[in-house]
């Protein structure tokens, strides 16, 4: 509706001469009805592509372009000077797949998924519970958890690693406090490390989850409650039967982007680990593995295959969570904009 | 027949951001049409002398050679790499630019993109250089000029050593590992290393693989990328003995090896530890780290220690060498800038301003910090000097090898490893 009429308003301006024959053809239709339609049609593309194309130039050029050419890369050795010339096919992806350090790199990333989610879902749920009540110092308390947030990947992965050193404020403060033996090696244990890096994210990403979760409260009709209230409902009961399945879209929502950002993790465990100590430290990612073996190795060739290899587990993974998770709560959109 | 159709679509579009980026490559007119000549120079100084001293370096060149512009930029250091491939792929090199040998220039030799020097290097400064201009040969051609050698050893702190008891500076392992006990027994951390980046405790490995390989072996190892001498292993075994006694400060594998207070250079800057293994650039690193941003006073130097049984010169040095090449479209000019910056009074003037030692012999007297000049009177004695065997080795070979370095540091390998994912990223050359 709004669409046509912004055609109308363009086209007259456009050709003033004959605009009322025009615009009355699209818009009433008295004539045979086949050849209106087709130009509002026509209409209707110039305007997608006059709106739409200089965005989807820029995508293709600065999105699909790579990609593409990523994946081209990814059959070559090349060492990243002029023209690669040494075609080796699939040589480089099944490197990949065989060496035991992507492995174990794919295997972070899947723990890190997991946990990201057990961590953080329902301590996020728990707090927008919390903070969606009335309640003295609310203000302050929201803005302290979505602080983390905001700060960059950079300052809060220095500040961390300065903090969790062997001789850092960490242990220095457990040594003053009389807890000598809490402390440990936090970066370095394999057994440890990998949860300081939870702790970090945890930390940083859970107010996000929380300012979504608030959001989605507040979608929630209150009448509800009040029904809810009515019938006797006690406190928890009206939050697991009604404000929990309410905010079920929100929930989906944040798990899908936890997920993907979490198969694609790298400032933070780049900045505190480096990529050569996060492999036995056991906090290495896909991430770090394509710039540890690509671009700091030099193989560029190697190093766009390993991209691609990240690109198709993500692109697998949203489409999946997409078709069988998201499918309730995006229906609606896809299927409605058209008629 | 919906996706079709959006499907041509695409590819079409695709096709239009081909030609787009086609068109980007294609036009690098070169500058300089009615005989005067530009030439672009990048360089990785961003502050201070040693930004001044290729201010003042340039502009002395263009007055020498009127017609002649230099135009510098100057790059930070970490950013160098990146920006040159981006440079050389898209057909927008620099006419200078930084080299520092190896197998990475090798690469770039290797896609026909650096100048044959080999012919147009003046003979005095073919004396005055000397060996280092190895550095930059690529099948016995010359593609680069050096500007400093910067030979590694290992740096400490005089005050230190003092306080725990240590009177002579170790010679051989063995009285390595004594200061070691003695600095841990008078509660001092006795070696900063700086894990995290993972080349200074590769740097390790090079040295005592310096001392267990001959001359011939490191050369013929590098050339052909076989790995097979034992004495490879027995690097790598000598150095987890070594570890084995934990000399290293505390959290040394998430140490940064120059940045802040806390880095290994940082821990030597404020007494936190009592040596470091480092290239002859540390001493301007520290005293950027130290309280007050002064050199430290008390800051000495002693050659990597003799190993018992190696086959290698116990005089042989390890180090870079920093220079800089031309690209192979750029004027004959680049090659006149070269030989003018390795005269006598320009390369002093390098010494000074980058408190480091000159590529050039003539220019030695410049050198007179006391640790610096320890190590100019090794680096004149030494029976040979090997350029960083990382570097040596190439990019991908010398990567896997740092990598594996810190893999049995964190208990994660031990010598066959070292070796062994060395010998799997020689073959994936």
């Amino acid at each position: 509706m709004s669409n046509s009429q912004g055609g109308n308003a363009l086209l007259r301006t456009s050709t003033p001469g004959d605009g009322s024959a025009v615009g009355d053809g699209a818009v009433t239709a008295p004539s045979p009805a086949r050849r209106p339609r087709r130009r509002g049609d026509w209409r209707k593309r110039a305007e997608i592509a006059l709106l739409a194309g200089p965005a989807i130039v820029v995508f293709i050029a600065f999105v699909i372009f790579p990609v593409v050419m990523a994946a081209y890369y990814g059959f070559f050795k090349w060492k990243g000077y002029g023209v690669p010339t040494d075609f080796v096919g699939l040589e480089n992806y099944l490197t990949i797949l065989q060496d035991s350090t992507f492995i174990d790199a794919l295997s972070h990333n899947g723990f890190i998924v997991v946990m990201s989610l057990v961590m953080q879902g329902p301590a996020a749920v728990i707090l927008a519970l919390l903070l969606n009540r009335k309640m003295r110092g609310r203000g302050l308390i929201r803005v302290l958890i979505f602080v983390p947030y905001v700060v960059s990947e950079v300052i809060v992965g220095t500040g961390w690693s300065l903090m969790l050193q062997t001789t850092g404020a960490i242990n220095d403060l457990f040594g003053k406090i009389g807890l000598e033996g809490w402390a440990v090696d936090w970066l370095s244990d394999p057994d440890v490390a990998i949860w300081s890096l939870m702790i970090i994210i945890t930390w940083k990403y859970i107010g996000f989850a929380v300012i979504l979760f608030l959001a989605g409260l507040q979608s929630i009709p209150e009448e509800l409650h009040e029904a809810a209230a009515i019938d006797g409902a006690s406190y928890w009961q009206t939050q697991r039967s009604i404000t929990l399945p309410l905010l079920g879209p929100t929930l989906r929502i944040w798990a899908f982007l936890s997920i993907i950002g979490s198969l694609q993790l790298f400032d933070l465990v780049y900045i505190i680990w480096g990529q050569y100590v996060s492999a036995t430290a056991g906090t290495s990612t896909m991430a770090t593995y394509m710039v540890l073996n690509g671009r700091n190795a030099g193989n560029y060739g190697f190093g766009n295959a390993v991209a691609v290899v990240l690109f198709i587990i993500s692109l697998v993974i949203a489409l999946t969570y997409q078709r069988f998770v998201l499918r309730r709560d995006t229906q609606g959109a896809i299927t409605e904009g058209k008629k | 027949m919906k996706a079709r159709k959006s499907l041509a679509t695409s590819v079409a579009v695709l096709m239009g951001a081909l030609a787009l980026a086609a068109c980007g490559g294609s036009d690098d007119t070169s500058a300089g049409g009615d005989g005067d000549v530009e030439l672009t120079f990048w360089h990785n100084s961003t502050t201070g002398d040693g930004k001044a001293y290729w201010d003042a370096t340039a502009a002395a060149f263009e007055e020498a050679n009127p017609g002649v512009t230099v135009k510098i930029q100057s790059i930070q250091n970490e950013d160098m790499d990146g920006k040159l491939q981006t440079a050389l792929n898209s057909g927008d090199a620099p006419d200078i630019f930084m080299a520092r040998g190896g197998g990475k220039l090798a690469d770039i030799v290797d896609s026909g993109q650096v100048m044959d020097l080999t012919d147009k290097i003046d003979d005095d400064v073919r004396e005055a250089v000397g060996g280092a201009l190895d550095a930059f040969a690529v099948d016995g051609k010359v593609y680069g000029m050096p500007t400093a050698v910067l030979p590694g050893g290992i740096w400490y702190s005089k005050d230190l050593f003092a306080q725990a008891g240590i009177t002579e500076t170790p010679t051989t392992m063995a009285e390595l590992e004594d200061a070691v006990a003695k600095l841990k027994a008078a509660g001092i951390q006795p070696i900063a290393l700086g894990g995290k980046d993972a080349w200074p405790a590769a740097h390790w490995y090079y040295f005592f693989a310096l001392r267990a390989c001959s001359q011939d072996t490191i050369n013929e190892s590098a050339a052909e990328m076989n790995f097979d001498d034992p004495c490879w292993t027995e690097a790598g075994q000598a150095y987890a003995d070594f570890a084995g006694i934990e000399p290293f400060n505390n959290g040394f594998l998430t140490t940064t090896a120059q940045q802040g207070a806390g880095s290994s250079a940082g821990l030597l800057a404020n007494h936190q530890a009592a040596m470091e293994l480092m290239g002859a650039w540390n001493p301007g690193v520290i005293a950027g780290l130290t309280p007050d941003g002064e050199p430290l006073a008390d800051l000495g130097w002693f050659p990597f220690p003799a190993i018992e049984g190696g086959k290698g010169d116990a005089t042989a040095m390890m180090g870079g060498v920093d220079g800089y090449a031309c690209h192979v479209d750029a004027p004959d000019a680049c090659a006149d800038f070269l030989n003018f910056y390795m005269k006598q009074e320009h390369q002093e003037g390098y010494a000074e301003a980058f408190v480091t030692l000159p590529a050039s012999k003539d220019a030695q007297g410049a050198v007179t910090d006391p640790a610096l000049q320890d190590v100019l009177a090794s680096y004149n004695d030494a029976a040979y000097v090997s350029v960083w065997l990382d570097t040596l080795l190439g990019q991908n070979v010398g990567n896997a090898l740092n990598a594996g370095v810190v893999d049995m540091l964190a208990g994660d390998g031990d010598a066959d490893s070292i070796v062994a994912a060395v010998k799997a990223a020689a073959a994936k050359e």
